[in-house]
């Protein structure tokens, strides 16, 4: 029998993932074999130069996006052959995201925003998820914030609050996607250490999608694709060293 | 060619309404000129007649226009907010904001004339058939009509200039497109919308109030002479006036409540807050359904009070009052169907503005997909904010209606001999059922497009940069 992706300690994972759009003629392949597994408890940054395919990556694992052939796995479920609703309730109740333009949906207060995810499940949140969110509210200085609408808030505030509600359900992984790209350095530093202690104090997994090596510097592990494959998966390193490696692959291709 | 199509799309609601409004002004004249001749040769009291039926006929083109405009305007708004990016680009490379705004008063005049016209056609064309038909089975004597005159030249050049005006002050909003908003996300902006208009709604609650305290004074005088209906129906404008005014006040309370009818689960919350984001484009959307169920109401309801006094008094003082019932149930008949196609023209617009604010956000119905949305929650958030607009529209117009028409029966005939003096409203039901199976159809009919396109935006959309 298989080791299932519980045994490997992996929370996600996907092989030999093959992505291309368009026709026979305009093939773009976005992806070609890519085989790789994002262990549970850790910050993951995915890496790579624009057009590497580390967003289609991240789309297909989050069952935003499906395959061209190939398996994904979230925890231990094989999510390649769900529907769209089946995909629906496993975003809503085992994912969280977390977006380069906020995307706090604007009819909703703070507060409203924050526990959406729960009344898209129908049910209200247990005391004991209660006092979780209540904790991340507090962590993130949110407390203040909570009957304010999303545009009365700064974008880093506004960060936050999709920090909040990306953690709120206690999802199986967050996907971050360029988490830091519409703020300013030192708003980004602050994002970027909430992320990491999200991952080292709740063991929160968390994959993250970036082009900008300060950010991946602030993860566990760096995960680097370049024309759709992975090139390299190296454990925590300095902007300087993965800088250097990013040039190295810009000086290849 | 794709940008003349999707120019083409983009404005055919508008062009329908056009060609709506400028067909309706031009067979109503044309069939207002025939019913005169026909009038003539009958010889009844002609002169009277023929200038009630023209002054009748003004008044509808008038609501028609009206309408037409109001739904124009939103449409021109709305459009306008799907293109700041592009606006806001060109105002970056160096074009004034001024121009931008000429250029989409050049495309509501292109859109004014090519619907005035085409309507203009069409408008000739109806009554001919109608008094072929008419002719066929002897309902109007057969002779040689005129349908083409110089006059319906009037209305259709009314509908183009209308058209016009309402694209540029739909247009408003080009005025405030920075340069910098082709840079960043454009994302959400609009709120803001509601600035300064304190004096216009202190005006509008004035009208309403000094309305409704002429439609007192004319229920009371009602009870000595029927000419109180004159003072009812100044007083009426006045108080409707002021509805129509403070529109953007009153209608997105009025969606707030109907949209409490449908519960608190997310789906509804959302759709309530959808419904009233921007108050001033609801208030527009809605405002011309408010108009046209409120007309055809206060018809019906005055009927149906006149009808039901006279009948009491009927029975105080038996013979005196024969035969008025058929000619008031045709009369209201007319009346309501002439004012439906007003209501018809604001339908039209409340279908477009769903589908067009659906388009606009496509990132946000991405995210709430990525966060867990299915398709059919989806679909019925939207049919919800559909009803609620819907809904609201029709409540207030049943509820000013009422009031209206009841003024109207009581000041007319609350003096008459045999009369019970002042009565409750009688409800004409079977109108208010039409009311309502039109307005569920029109909700169905406007979400279906909206609910399509909004299930085929795929969770990706909201990740999209920029």
């Amino acid at each position: 029998m298989k080791p299932t992706s519980t045994d490997l300690g992996l929370v996600a994972r996907v092989a030999h993932l093959h992505k291309s759009y368009g026709t026979t003629n305009t093939r773009v392949n976005a992806l070609t074999d890519v085989s790789v597994g994002i262990r549970r408890g850790e910050f993951t940054a995915i890496m790579g130069p624009s057009g590497s395919g580390k967003s289609t990556l991240m789309h297909i694992m989050a069952g935003l996006d499906t395959a061209s052939s190939g398996s994904v796995w979230l925890g231990d479920t094989d999510i390649s052959g769900l529907d769209d609703s089946n995909l629906t309730v496993l975003r809503r109740r085992r994912v969280g995201f977390i977006f380069q333009s906020f995307n706090l949906v604007p009819t909703l207060d703070i507060s409203g925003n924050i526990l959406l995810p729960f009344e898209l499940d129908g049910r209200a949140p247990t005391a004991e998820e209660q006092a979780w969110i209540d904790r991340l509210i507090a962590v993130l200085g949110l407390t203040d914030r909570l009957r304010h609408r999303p545009h009365e808030l700064s974008g880093g505030q506004q960060q936050r609050v999709a920090i909040a509600r990306a953690l709120a359900t206690r999802p199986d992984l967050v996907f971050a996607d360029e988490p830091t790209g519409n703020l300013d350095s030192r708003t980004s530093r602050e994002v970027l250490t909430l992320l990491q202690t999200a991952s080292r104090e709740y063991g929160q997994s968390i994959a993250m999608v970036t082009h900008d090596p300060v950010a991946a510097s602030y993860a566990d592990r760096i995960v680097l694709l370049n024309d759709g494959r992975v090139v390299d998966d190296r454990s925590r390193s300095t902007p300087e060293e993965i800088s250097s490696i990013m040039l190295g692959m810009e000086a290849l291709s | 060619m794709t940008l003349m199509l999707r120019a083409l799309r983009e404005h055919a609601p508008s062009i329908l309404v056009a060609a709506l409004s400028s067909a309706f002004g031009v067979s109503l004249i044309s069939i207002t000129g025939v019913l005169t001749e026909v009038i003539a040769d009958a010889d009844l009291n002609s002169e009277t007649l023929t200038f009630i039926l023209s002054f009748i006929a003004v008044v509808f083109i008038v609501i028609a226009l009206y309408v037409g405009a109001l739904v124009t305007a939103n449409t021109f708004a709305t459009i306008i907010a799907g293109r700041v990016r592009t606006i806001a680009l060109l105002r970056l490379i160096g074009s004034s904001a001024a121009m931008q705004r000429r250029a989409v008063a050049r495309e509501g005049l292109t859109v004014g004339v090519i619907g005035a016209l085409l309507g203009g056609i069409v408008g000739v064309l109806f009554p001919v058939v109608v008094v072929g038909v008419g002719v066929a089975v002897g309902m109007i004597p057969d002779g040689s009509y005129t349908y083409a005159t110089a006059t319906m030249l009037l209305p259709v050049a009314a509908v183009a200039l209308t058209t016009t005006a309402a694209s540029w002050v739909g247009s408003r909003r080009v005025l405030s497109v920075s340069p910098m908003d082709a840079l960043g996300a454009a994302g959400e902006q609009s709120i803001g919308e509601q600035t300064a208009r304190r004096t216009r709604n202190r005006v509008a609650l004035l009208l309403f109030l000094g309305g409704n305290v002429i439609l007192g004074v004319a229920v009371a005088i009602g009870q000595t002479s029927p000419l109180a209906v004159l003072i009812g129906l100044a007083g009426g404008i006045l108080s409707f006036s002021g509805v129509v005014m403070a529109a953007s006040v009153v209608m997105p309370r009025a969606l707030r409540g109907i949209g409490r009818v449908f519960g608190s689960s997310p789906t509804a919350r959302l759709a309530r807050e959808n419904a009233v984001r921007y108050p001033e484009r609801s208030a527009r959307t809605t405002i011309g359904l408010v108009i046209g169920v409120t007309l055809i109401t206060t018809f019906a309801v005055t009927a149906a009070s006149y009808q039901s006094i006279i009948e009491t008094a009927q029975k105080e003082m038996p013979g005196v009052y024969e035969g008025v019932g058929p000619v008031l149930t045709v009369t209201v008949a007319v009346f309501s169907v002439l004012m439906g196609f007003s209501a018809l023209i604001a339908a039209v617009g409340m279908v477009n503005n769903l589908s067009l604010n659906v388009l606009q956000r496509t990132r946000e119905l991405g995210l709430l997909r990525a966060l867990g949305f299915t398709a059919r929650q989806i679909r019925r958030m939207i049919l919800i904010e559909s009803a609620q607009l819907s809904g609201a529209a029709v409540a207030v117009g049943l509820v000013l209606g009422t009031f209206y028409g009841w003024v109207g029966a009581q000041s007319l005939i609350g003096g008459i001999p045999g009369s019970p003096g002042i009565v409750l409203p009688t409800m004409p039901l079977a109108l208010i059922g039409v009311i309502v199976v039109a307005a569920a159809t029109l909700t169905v009919v406007a979400s279906i497009a909206p609910s399509r396109r909004a299930t085929r935006i795929t969770p990706v959309a909201a990740l999209a940069r920029a």
